[in-house]
């Protein structure tokens, strides 16, 4: 089995290891400590205390607040919710759906049919990172990407079991949507 | 025949039972060879990975057609008794699944018995209803026998230049059903004592438009499979028949644990979800038959459920509808064609049966594109391909994601774009007729990483055997000259990290009295854009092709004026811009044939996407953005406004430089624009519900798309519509 130094997967993550070092890492077995060390400096990079469970995206994390709740952050702090919830549906959305918007990024013959696509640009209400783009036709509800199930990886594939009460591996999207269907539509 | 005291059937049969039981291929709960003498062990699989690459470097050497001979697209495999793919050469290495499900079905239908099964067999199929994806991919099989009893398979698979379709070529997206899907050998024995029969050249004299390819490939496929017969058989005197009888079936095992285990450290339980989209846009455009006069849009979903024990399941729930085009596929096409992607992103050290037995596909919904047979036993395969390599972009992806959670970085990929092929029909420069594609697909841009841009015109979805061939070998097929192959700036998405670059080549046609030009797709999307784009990307844009017929090139090249060579801006292009000529399209919705014969000096421009990009633009480090500049490979606007760098050009010193306060400047006021047009999603949540419950701005292939979604799969219908709180009797088609 491999192992690195700390220093060494940061620089990689960085895109600071010459190529060819980076090449041998990808050939060589996988170093099995990879993951607490990628937590490790994820943490460090973060301006908040909360502790991070997993990295879903470049900017996105599912942390544990100090009072046991596991919820989707922002590198900047922002928080969205549960996240076993689609984080989208608390992000800021900007759909391109006309040509005039679509030719901001795709001009000419480079453009897409507004009728048969629409780019859905999802940012973070606090830092305006652009978080995700979809190119989905109307109708398409959001994906979400990747719901872990956390317990059973720490527990069973990691075997250091969180803390607290075990979340149930369930997604929970659709209760929010049924709720705002209440709230705003009466149904 | 036998097999020791078993049929092939019975111990087919005997091995389901003891997966079952065991849970190991072949019930191997130990790899006992492998335990006593790892050295050996290791040995004989390198020896047999020579054989079959020694296959395929003969095989492609007797091979006819440049596809083969140039671009090294085929494949040989060696194979157990019952099918399993033990090892396979480089080349496309979405086959050899398919190979092995060829075989088992030829042995579920009682092979063995009738036609019988001899030494120097040749069985042959490229027929979808047993076990192809597309006409012109022929599949060879040869029975290896070693002191009368059948001890192994050798196979192979190569892509013909014509299939016989009811189009010239092999890229058969027109064809409306499987009556035009050309020439079929449905799982034949089609030679013995190591040759073709006579009537085998007969029928392929008869219905194919190049015949001497089409032979010379199968020459190539058998030649390659008794190569690897010859050195299998050297192996087997050298090591002894039980020997290698157990370590062929102990590869395979071992390949399907080398898999799991990957899973198990690399990957976190849990279920992913990506949406993905291919369109068809041929309405108006010249097609076969009436009904074909249609846009489509495809579903093409993908569901990754990793469970905690390590089983992983795919599932195309919501796929849409079959269509009356080439682009239907099987299940069983599709997952050999995932073996690939799926080997490419979880990894192998012995690619083989091993992968396919690691996962699960779920059966995809009966009469969708996946699975048209129940529907539609007639539905046209002819470039199946298309919508399954899209599918399989989804698979970079959700395994990126998951590399990227788990930390391993170096491993992450964004997922590709498009396929758009070239195919020539006609009178070549030699007076013959001719009918091929070019092999300019096969070298897309690479997805992006999580650490570095994907590199450019290197990488292809449906082969990790990516090459182009050389430009002046393409000419000595067909009557083209290029005037170009340029890299296309910007084709890889917009992102921290972008997608490698596609090219474009420009072609002039020269030394035939005409030809025919066809667009044709493998995987194309024309009306969407080429991708999703990956934490926060955008994505690349869609396939345009341009062409210009009965021009004034000749008077230009006479006169040394500018031709065209790149396709320039795209609302000013180079070709509009330099050449004039009686019809000349700029922006054409791909795929397409073109509307006449194209003569000499007519000009194509064909372009190749490079692939999706990773992370906010504006996140890009200037100085990648700087060096793209002065390659020629982005634009100052996009610079400007996507990727809000501030650069200007130092004439004198002949480069760009990077104002950097100016820079922060330019992102800070796009994220501010960002905040500014951004509305929560709750709220547009309920003003979109309402135009989707309109059907408002969505083209007829949308609601199309999404009502055979929500027939074929209810389930998912269901889901989709509670999303935006549909009734329950929504219908998309009104």
């Amino acid at each position: 089995m491999s192992e690195y130094d700390i220093s060494e997967i940061e620089k990689l993550a960085d895109g600071k290891l010459p190529w060819t070092r980076v090449q041998e890492i990808m050939r060589l077995p996988k170093d099995p400590d990879r993951f607490f060390k990628w937590l490790r400096i994820l943490q460090s990079r973060v301006p908040w205390p909360d502790r991070i469970l997993l990295p879903l995206t470049t900017a996105l994390f599912i942390v544990q607040k100090e009072d046991g709740r596991r919820l989707v952050k922002c590198r900047c702090g922002y928080e969205f919710d549960d996240y076993r919830i689609n984080w989208k549906l608390h992000a800021l959305v900007y759909v391109r759906e006309t040509e005039e918007q679509m030719r901001e990024v795709y001009r000419g013959r480079e453009m897409p049919d507004p009728t048969w696509v629409q780019v859905r640009e999802y940012y973070c209400p606090g830092c305006a990172t652009q978080l995700e783009v979809e190119a989905v036709p109307r109708g398409c509800p959001p994906d979400f990407e990747f719901l872990p199930d956390i317990d059973t990886f720490y527990a069973q594939w990691l075997g250091q079991p969180l803390a607290g009460q075990p979340y149930e591996f369930e997604d929970r999207t659709q209760q929010l949507i049924d709720q705002w269907a209440r709230e705003d539509l009466g149904s | 025949m036998v097999v020791g005291r078993a049929t092939l059937k019975e111990q087919a049969a005997q091995y389901d039972k003891l997966l079952q039981e065991t849970g190991c291929l072949f019930g191997l709960t130990e790899l006992k060879r492998k335990k006593e003498d790892p050295g050996t062990y290791e040995a004989v699989w390198h020896m047999l990975l020579n054989a079959v690459n020694t296959g395929w470097a003969v095989g492609c050497k007797v091979s006819s057609s440049p596809i083969a001979v140039e671009g090294g697209d085929a494949v040989w495999c060696l194979h157990v008794p019952t099918g399993e793919v033990v090892c396979s050469s480089r080349g496309i290495t979405a086959h050899p699944g398919l190979l092995s499900m060829l075989i088992r079905r030829m042995i579920d239908h009682e092979y063995e018995v009738d036609p019988g099964i001899n030494p120097g067999d040749i069985f042959e199929n490229n027929d979808s209803h047993f076990g192809g994806i597309h006409g012109p991919d022929f599949q060879t099989v040869v029975p290896i026998f070693y002191n009368g009893e059948l001890v192994a398979w050798a196979a192979a698979v190569s892509h013909v230049m014509d299939a016989g379709f009811v189009m010239p070529g092999s890229i058969g997206f027109l064809n409306p059903d499987v009556f035009t899907d050309g020439i079929s050998f449905a799982m034949e024995k089609v030679g013995e004592e190591d040759s073709y029969y006579p009537w085998y050249e007969k029928r392929i004299r008869t219905r194919t438009r190049i015949p001497e390819w089409v032979l010379g490939d199968a020459r190539g496929r058998l030649a390659g499979c008794l190569t690897i017969r010859q050195k299998f058989l050297e192996l087997v005197e050298k090591y002894g028949i039980d020997y290698i009888r157990d370590v062929l079936k102990e590869y395979v095992e071992d390949g399907r644990r080398f898999c799991l285990s990957r899973v198990r450290t690399q990957m976190i339980p849990g279920v992913m979800r990506k949406s993905n989209f291919k369109d068809l846009a041929m309405k108006g455009k010249r097609v076969i038959l009436p009904h074909q006069n249609i846009d489509v849009l495809f579903n093409l979903p993908m569901r990754l459920e990793i469970t905690g024990d390590g089983k992983v399941r795919f599932s195309l729930k919501g796929a849409s509808g079959w269509v009356p085009f080439g682009e239907n596929l099987t299940p069983e096409a599709l997952r050999s064609a995932a073996m690939n992607a799926f080997s490419h992103m979880v990894g192998f050290e012995m690619f083989n049966w091993g992968i396919m037995a690691s996962w699960e596909l779920e059966e995809p919904p009966p009469g969708s594109w996946c699975n048209p047979y129940p529907q539609n036993y007639f539905a046209a395969t002819g470039v199946g391909w298309a919508p399954a390599v899209m599918w399989l972009s989804s698979m970079y992806e959700v395994f990126g994601r998951l590399f990227y959670s788990r930390g391993y970085v170096e491993e992450v990929a964004a997922g590709a774009a498009t396929t758009m092929t070239a195919e020539f029909s006609g009178f070549n420069q030699y007076g013959l007729y001719t009918a091929g594609l070019t092999l300019e697909q096969a070298s897309n841009g690479g997805p992006a990483r999580a650490i570095a841009d994907g590199e450019t015109s290197a990488w292809c979805i449906y082969t990790p055997n990516a090459d182009f061939g050389n430009a002046e070998v393409t000419e000595l097929y067909y009557p083209i000259v290029y005037l170009g192959r340029n890299i296309e700036p910007d084709s890889g998405g917009y992102g921290k990290y972008r997608g490698g670059l596609g090219h474009t080549a420009v072609w002039m046609v020269k030394n035939t009295p005409g030809i025919e030009y066809q667009c044709g797709c493998a995987g194309l999307r024309s009306k969407i854009v080429g991708n999703h784009g990956m934490f926060g990307a955008y994505p690349s844009w869609p396939d345009r092709g341009s062409y210009a017929i009965d021009t004034n090139v000749r008077e230009l090249i006479e006169q040394k004026k500018p031709l065209v060579h790149e396709r320039g801006d795209p609302e000013e292009p180079d070709l509009a811009k330099n050449i004039k000529a009686r019809i000349l399209e700029t922006n054409a919705i791909a795929p397409f044939v073109t509307p006449e014969i194209m003569h000499e000096y007519d000009i194509i421009l064909h372009p190749i996407s490079g692939a999706q990009a990773i992370g906010d633009p504006l996140e890009r480090d200037p100085e990648l953005v700087r060096n793209d500049l002065n390659n020629g490979w982005t634009r100052e606007w996009v610079a400007r406004d996507i990727y809000g760098v501030v650069a200007t050009y130092d004439a004198d010193a002949k480069e760009w430089v990077v104002d950097l306060e100016a820079t922060e400047r330019q992102r800070q006021a796009i994220r501010e624009r960002r905040r500014a047009r951004g509305i929560p999603f709750r709220q547009w949540w309920k003003q979109e519900r309402e135009k989707v419950q309109r059907r408002e701005g969505m083209a007829d292939a949308v609601k199309t798309m999404w009502a055979t979604a929500c027939d074929l799969s209810p389930d998912y219908g269901r889901d989709l519509k509670a999303f935006w709180k549909l009734p329950e009797d929504f219908s998309f088609q009104g």
